[in-house]
């Protein structure tokens, strides 16, 4: 294709290409490639007729530009109000043109439509919410993301992700015997202390088998470490799979709806194979929406259900704290006042609002709501594959803004997230803006406050 | 004692001192010298994008980049690697204590060498000072072999070791730090000095007035040492055993200098550190700052080496 050795339409699926694409730096020839890229015009009519169903034509034609969704999105209240950021906007001069023209459409056209479905929208799916018509926009920018893939306008670390996925069935170089290795190591690691702690690795029929991100393997083992004592301070019956451990998907954010299959399926296959009664997610948003919510249509499920029933964290916690597995100290509880952002794609994606603020009322004695909250939370800007992406950093960072002063009017210093996302944008909130705050998971505030049985600690003494 | 030594490093001018030490052991000792830098981490979610772990500036990761800062760290300690060769140089990124431990654990490593901080920074308030770097406290607290902290550069170093320190608390990770110095105290037939600091700020020695209280303390104390200590040390007579009370990290610090000690050896034994804690740090942390002497923690029992 015009000679493009990086940016082409083809997904990547070998080591070779994937290779190839690392040692671009920041993208510098993909992009320079893209411009030169051409637009398969008859694939992407036949993309169109194949997938762009009823609900997408009648939501792109019902929309009545009222214009409802503007103050719902976090870009456009970040950009002191600019039209070309409302999201009705953002959709029918986008995924609303291709369908119109039946996808003839050229090179710079779809270069633009990238700059909108990832540099302007986090798929946070809080202006749907507002629609008169509940128009879902982030579905829509889903799918203009699944066209965009097709053709190959997708932002370079967008399609490194995706084939990391493809090649390591992972959003990282990280194969299953890396993963496995890990859990041994964080045994080792931490046995001294927890001479009872296990990971248990594909164990069959437990109550629990527990999926994480591929980060934790990467750089955050003691995030593993963390759950895995948690759990045992639970008493819980539980394994990690050693295939099908990983349950992020930058393959949906990439719009590799393809590759988003695969990745799922690798999960699906260890609920088959391992039998639990439930899967738990770490603290993962992303994961989450990929795994449970949007997974199973995928993968074909005709129950649209995953093949057993699956928690994110948050609902296990609560679950743990309310039947008394896990027994807080009172002691011991947050004094500081300390606020709780939840995460855009188990709240507006799984309704799970409730149990961070059950959560919070067992281990914070100042917990301090951020307004709007809940459903109505805005997004932290580091969704839909945002944060990474080197090409949008500049509006990822402005789009920042409504998080920061959310959080500011709060008062408190201490902001809990329970999403590896939202954990590194808020992490990064605070180098770009500096208020002065401090971000945690909630593994290791449970960590330091859980009440540990007698027969799990260490014999030690300690003086 | 020490066949495979790690020493881990930032390559700034705060680790020569750690890198002399670590180029002279594996000399005497024969030992395979592996050398890591860790020098992003990351910082951009599952960018590519890493931050600079000396400047703090945003560098790429690719292949160029990775080979142009492993010859850079070479090029540091050219000198030292052309007088020795069984080395390795493994440049490589992510969070540095994490990754340190998983190099020490898959080379099996003896011994990790390395300084007490990374930056020599510009930016350094005079708090920052006394906080001790966050990958040695990460390092320290969770390895699986030895941790030789070079604090301050010392004349001595490793050479001749005549006097060692060792600074106990009675728990498990003081016991073995023990049986590792009486290792060492035997291979350089040197004075094993065993002490042990009161601690007169926490109960029940908080505001006495008596001083007998403390006294009879000590008295303990020494029985205790003599108890849990001596009685492994055989025939062997060249020891002496010291209790002190005051505030712990600087009476270790005094009775060091007091007594030439060459060597510390202590134990960390706390994985996680309590808040309001992190910033001035445990005992050892501070031991680590102040003292002239090296300081080797000892806290976990050697991992069971591994097939590689």
């Amino acid at each position: 294709m015009n000679g493009n050795l990086l940016c082409t339409s083809n997904p990547v699926d070998d080591k070779e290409t994937l290779n190839a694409l690392l040692k671009d730096r920041r993208g510098e020839q993909y992009y320079d490639e893209m411009t030169r890229l051409e637009v398969n015009t008859a694939a992407l009519q036949q993309l169109l007729n194949d997938t762009c169903r009823s609900r997408i034509r009648t939501w792109l034609g019902i929309c009545a530009h009222c214009g409802m969704c503007a103050d719902a999105c976090a870009f456009y209240l970040s950009n002191d109000n600019d039209p070309e950021q409302v999201p009705s906007y953002k959709i029918q001069s986008t995924l609303g043109k291709i369908v119109e023209k039946k996808g003839e459409v050229n090179n710079s056209f779809m270069r633009y439509a990238m700059d909108v479905a990832w540099g302007k929208c986090t798929c946070c799916n809080r202006c749907g919410l507002y629609c008169p018509f509940g128009i879902d926009m982030g579905v829509l920018m889903s799918y203009l993301r699944g066209l965009l893939f097709s053709q190959g306008f997708v932002p370079w670390e967008m399609k490194i992700g995706s084939g990391m996925h493809r090649i390591y069935r992972a959003q990282m170089d990280v194969t299953v015997e890396d993963w496995v290795d890990t859990c041994e190591w964080m045994v080792e690691e931490y046995e001294d202390e927890w001479p009872e702690l296990k990971i248990p690795v594909d164990k069959k029929n437990s109550r629990i088998m527990y999926t994480v991100n591929a980060r934790e393997a990467k750089h955050y083992p003691d995030d593993i470490a963390e759950a895995a004592l948690l759990f045992s301070i639970a008493g819980e019956d539980w394994t990690v799979p050693g295939e099908g451990w990983e349950e992020t998907s930058l393959a949906m954010f990439a719009g590799d709806w393809e590759g988003a299959t695969l990745q799922v399926k690798s999960v699906y296959d260890a609920m088959d194979r391992l039998k639990p009664e439930k899967m738990v997610v770490t603290e993962c948003g992303h994961a989450y929406r990929a795994t449970v919510i949007e997974g199973p249509y995928w993968a074909g499920l005709k129950s649209g259900r995953t093949p057993v029933i699956t928690q994110h964290y948050v609902e296990w916690v609560a679950e743990a704290l309310r039947s008394g597995r896990l027994k807080i100290d009172p002691s011991k509880k947050i004094k500081e006042p300390v606020t709780y952002h939840d995460s855009c794609n188990y709240i507006r994606n799984g309704g799970l609002s409730r149990c961070g603020r059950e959560i919070m009322s067992y281990i914070a004695e100042d917990f301090r709501e951020m307004t709007p909250s809940g459903e109505h939370n805005f997004c932290c800007g580091g969704g839909g594959g945002l944060n990474g992406i080197g090409k949008y950093r500049k509006e990822r960072n402005i789009a920042q803004r409504v998080k920061k002063d959310q959080i500011l009017a709060t008062g408190a210093k201490l902001v809990i997230t329970p999403c590896h996302n939202c954990w590194d944008a808020i992490r990064d909130l605070e180098e770009e803006y500096k208020i002065g705050i401090r971000w945690s998971f909630l593994k290791p505030i449970l960590l330091g406050m859980v009440i540990v049985p007698e027969h799990m600690k260490s014999k030690e003494v300690l003086k | 004692m020490f066949k495979k030594i790690l020493f881990a490093t930032a390559g700034t001018p705060s680790c020569d001192a750690a890198a002399r030490v670590s180029f002279d052991m594996a000399k005497r000792y024969n030992a395979k010298l592996f050398t890591i830098h860790v020098f992003g981490v990351p910082s951009r979610s599952f960018s590519q994008v890493l931050k600079d772990i000396r400047t703090g500036n945003e560098i790429d990761l690719h292949d160029d980049q990775l080979g142009k800062i492993k010859s850079e760290l070479e090029e540091t300690y050219e000198q030292q690697i052309k007088d020795y060769t069984p080395c390795e140089t493994i440049v490589t990124n992510g969070i540095p204590h994490t990754e340190i431990l998983r190099v020490a654990r898959k080379k099996n490593i003896d011994l990790i060498v390395m300084g007490a901080r990374t930056s020599t920074a510009k930016k350094m308030s005079p708090l920052s000072r006394n906080i001790i770097g966050s990958t040695l406290q990460g390092v320290a607290r969770s390895a699986k072999c030895p941790v030789l902290i070079i604090g301050r550069a010392a004349a001595s170093f490793w050479g001749g070791i005549s006097n060692i320190v060792l600074g106990t608390d009675f728990s498990k990770a003081s016991d073995r730090a023990f049986g590792f110095a009486f290792d060492l105290t035997l291979m350089f037939h040197a004075s094993l000095h065993i002490f042990h600091a009161i601690d007169i700020r926490s109960d029940p020695y908080k505001n006495t007035k008596n001083q007998e209280v403390i006294e009879d303390r000590i008295r303990e104390v020494r029985k205790m040492i003599r108890k849990k200590y001596i009685s492994r040390m055989g025939s062997y007579a060249d020891y002496e055993i010291d209790v002190w009370e005051g505030i712990p990290h600087v009476e270790v610090v005094k009775y060091s200098r007091e007594n030439f000690a060459d060597l510390i050896v202590v134990a960390h034994h706390t994985k996680k550190m309590i808040p309001e804690e992190e910033v001035f740090g445990s005992t050892v942390e501070q031991i680590v700052l102040r003292s002239n002497a090296p300081v080797i923690s000892f806290n976990h029992p050697v991992r069971k080496k591994r097939d590689i």
